[in-house]
C-alpha cells in the first residue's frame, strides 16, 4: 500500500460543486489523515493540560 | 496560489463576537437570555466571544490589510475566516436557535411521558447545526473567503472524539453486569456484520456501509466520525448515518414503551432492552423514562447498557479497518497483512480516545469510578446532613410508601442522617422523581440527594469543550453536504438501517425474554 492510498484525504465530496484546492481536499486541509490526526491529538493534549492545571 | 482574500468578513465577525461578550457580560442582553433560559451559556458567550474576537480582529485586519504571499502562512492563516463561519453559524444556533426552539417546544407541553416535543425529535443543536450547513451550502452557497476554513471541521471532530474518552472510566466498565457486556457485545458485533452484509447485498458503497455499520452497531455521531477517515466517507454518509439513526430512535421512542408495556417487561427487562435496540444516547433516556416517568431504575439501566456500546468503539474501527483494505484496496487477490493495517490505518485520534479513557480511569480528572464525571460520596460535614424537623417530615410521610426498597432506603436515610449507598440515593431519586410524598418531604429528598452526588468540575469543563467541537464540527459537516451528493447516496442507507434496527430489537427482545429477570 502506499503512501497515497493510505489516506482518505482523496475523497471528494463536493467534485461537482466544482470546488478545488491545490492543498489537501475538499474535507481537509491537511495532506494526510496522519497529520490532521496527530494535530488533533495535540489540541486534545492541550486542552486536557489546560484544563488539568487551570479547573 | 494565494489562499487568504482581502474581504473584511473576518474582521466583522470578529468585531461582533467582542460586541456580543460585552453585551452577554454587561447584562444588556438580559431579557433575550431569560426568555431563552439560555443563563447557562452566559459564561461561554463572554470568554469565547471575548478570545474568539480578539484573534478575529487581528488575523481579520491582517487579511484585510496586510501582505500575502504564497505559502505556509498563507495557507494556514486564510483557514481562519472559515473557521470563524462555522463557529458564528453554530454558536448561534448553540445559544440562541436551540434555546428559542426548546421554548416552543416546551409551551406545548410535553409529548411522551416528561419528554417535549424538541427532545423526541432530537432537535438540538447538532442537528439543527448539520441542518444549517446543508442549507447555507445548497442556498446561498459558502463565501468564497470561507472555503478553505471549512475544511477544518474534521479536525474540530477528531479532537472532540479524542476528548470524550474522558467521560467513562475503567472503574465504571469494572462493575458493569457480566450480561450487558456480553449482550451489549453480541449485538454491537452482530450489527457491524449484518449492515456490511445488507451493503453488499444491496451494492452501497464500501465508504457508506463502513460507516453506517459503525454508527447502527455502536452509537451515532461519534462512532460516524471515529469511523469515517479509515473507510474514506464523504461528508454526506456521516450525515445520512446520523439522520437515519436518528429517524429510527424517533419511531423506537414511541413504540419501545407500548411493547414494553404490553410484554409487562420489568424495569431491568426494559432498560437492557432500550439500551441494546436504541442507538442515540438521548433517545435511550427519552423512551426509558418514557416506560418509568415515576422512578430512574430503568434510566439507569438503559445508560449502563449505553456506555457498554460506546466502549466497543475501538474494537469496531479496527475490524471496519481491515474489512476495508480488504474489500477496496486489496480484492481479495492478494493476502492482507494485519499488522501492517493496524500500523498503517488504525486511526491515531482513536488512539487518543484510549490514551484518555485511560488517563481518566486513573483519577486524574475525576474520583476514579466516576460515569461522565458524576460520582457518590457521603463523606459530608455535619451542617449538610438531615435536621431533626427534615426528619420528622421525613418520619410523618414514610407510610406512603409502598415499594420495599425505597421504604428501606428512606428508614436508612432517617437512621444516618444521609444518604449510605449508591442504591439508596437511586431509590429516594425516584421516590421524589414519582410526587408519592409532599412538597415539603420531596424537598427534604432532594437536597439529601443532592448532598451525596458530586460533577467533577474538571468533567464538566471537557463537557463543555466536546460539545463546542462537536457544534463546531457538525455545522462545517453539513457544509460539506450538497443535494447533489445526497441524491447520490440514495434512500439505501434508511432501508438497510431499518432492516438491521429492528432485527436488533426483536432479537435483543427475545434474549431479554428468556434471559433477563431483575437482576443482571
Amino acid at each position: 500500500m502506499t503512501e497515497e492510498q493510505n489516506n482518505s484525504q482523496d475523497t471528494d465530496p463536493q467534485e461537482d460543486a466544482g470546488t478545488s484546492f491545490d492543498r489537501g481536499s475538499t474535507l481537509s486541509i491537511f495532506q494526510s489523515d496522519r497529520a490532521e490526526d496527530f494535530l488533533a491529538l495535540a489540541f486534545a493534549l492541550a486542552i486536557a493540560a489546560g484544563v488539568y492545571f487551570l479547573v | 496560489m494565494i489562499y487568504t482574500k482581502k474581504h473584511p468578513a473576518l474582521l466583522i465577525m470578529g468585531i461582533i463576537f467582542i460586541a456580543f461578550a460585552y453585551m452577554a457580560d454587561a447584562g444588556l442582553l438580559g431579557g433575550l437570555i431569560g426568555y431563552l433560559k439560555s443563563s447557562k451559556y452566559v459564561g461561554e458567550m463572554v470568554a469565547m466571544g471575548y478570545a474568539f474576537g480578539a484573534l478575529g480582529v487581528i488575523v481579520g485586519s491582517w487579511h484585510m490589510f496586510g501582505k500575502h504571499d504564497e505559502g505556509n502562512l498563507d495557507y494556514y492563516l486564510s483557514t481562519i475566516a472559515g473557521a470563524f463561519f462555522i463557529l458564528i453559524v453554530a454558536m448561534s444556533i448553540r445559544w440562541y436557535l436551540a434555546p428559542w426552539i426548546a421554548v416552543l417546544s416546551k409551551a406545548m407541553g410535553p409529548v411522551m411521558g416528561a419528554k417535549y416535543l424538541h427532545q423526541v425529535m432530537g432537535l438540538n443543536y447538532i442537528v439543527l447545526g448539520i441542518l444549517a450547513g446543508i442549507f447555507i451550502v445548497n442556498v446561498p452557497g459558502i463565501p468564497k473567503w470561507a472555503e478553505n476554513g471549512v475544511r477544518l471541521s474534521r479536525l474540530g471532530l477528531k479532537t472532540g472524539v479524542i476528548l470524550l474518552g474522558t467521560l467513562y472510566s475503567l472503574g465504571e466498565l469494572a462493575s458493569l453486569g457480566k450480561l450487558s457486556a456480553v449482550m451489549v457485545g453480541f449485538f454491537v458485533l452482530g450489527s457491524v456484520a449484518m449492515v456490511l452484509w445488507l451493503g453488499k447485498r444491496r451494492d452501497i458503497p464500501n465508504s457508506m456501509g463502513g460507516v453506517l455499520a459503525a454508527g447502527m452497531g455502536v452509537c451515532g455521531v461519534s462512532a460516524a466520525v471515529a469511523t469515517a477517515p479509515v473507510v474514506q466517507a464523504k461528508a454526506v454518509e456521516i450525515a445520512y448515518t446520523i439522520g437515519t439513526i436518528l429517524i429510527w430512535g424517533v419511531g423506537c421512542m414511541f413504540l419501545f414503551p407500548i411493547v414494553g408495556h404490553l410484554l409487562d417487561l420489568g424495569y431491568i427487562q426494559f432498560g437492557a432492552w432500550a439500551g441494546t435496540g436504541i442507538l442515540n444516547s438521548a433517545q435511550v433516556a427519552g423512551a426509558a423514562l418514557a416506560y418509568q416517568p415515576d422512578g430512574i431504575e430503568t434510566l439507569k439501566v438503559a445508560e449502563i447498557f449505553n456506555i457498554t456500546r460506546v466502549l466497543f468503539l475501538p474494537i469496531i474501527v479496527l475490524w471496519l479497518a481491515l474489512w476495508y483494505v480488504r474489500r477496496e484496496e486489496n480484492a481479495a487477490t492478494e493476502q492482507v497483512n494485519v499488522g501492517k493495517v493496524i500500523i498503517e490505518k488504525f486511526p491515531i485520534f482513536v488512539l487518543g480516545f484510549i490514551l484518555m479513557f485511560v488517563l481518566s480511569s486513573t483519577g486524574v480528572f475525576a474520583p476514579a469510578q466516576h460515569y461522565k464525571g458524576k460520582y457518590f460520596d457521603n463523606d459530608i460535614s455535619a451542617d449538610k446532613m438531615l435536621t431533626a424537623e427534615q426528619m420528622a417530615t421525613l418520619t410523618a410521610e414514610a407510610p406512603k410508601l409502598q415499594r420495599s426498597d425505597r421504604q428501606d432506603a428512606l428508614a436508612s436515610l432517617i437512621a444516618n442522617r444521609k444518604i449510605m449507598t449508591i442504591d439508596e440515593e437511586t431509590a429516594l431519586r425516584g421516590v421524589y422523581n414519582a410526587k408519592i410524598l409532599s412538597k415539603d418531604a420531596n424537598k427534604v429528598l432532594k437536597s439529601a440527594t443532592k448532598v451525596v452526588r458530586h460533577t467533577a468540575p474538571m468533567i464538566g469543563k471537557f463537557r463543555q469543550w466536546i460539545t463546542l467541537l462537536f457544534a463546531f464540527g457538525l455545522t462545517g459537516l453539513g457544509m460539506q453536504i450538497t443535494f447533489s451528493a445526497m441524491k447520490q447516496a440514495g434512500g439505501q442507507p434508511l432501508v438497510i438501517g431499518g432492516i438491521v434496527g429492528t432485527t436488533k430489537a426483536v432479537l435483543s427482545l427475545i434474549v431479554i425474554l428468556m434471559f433477563v429477570k431483575e437482576t443482571i
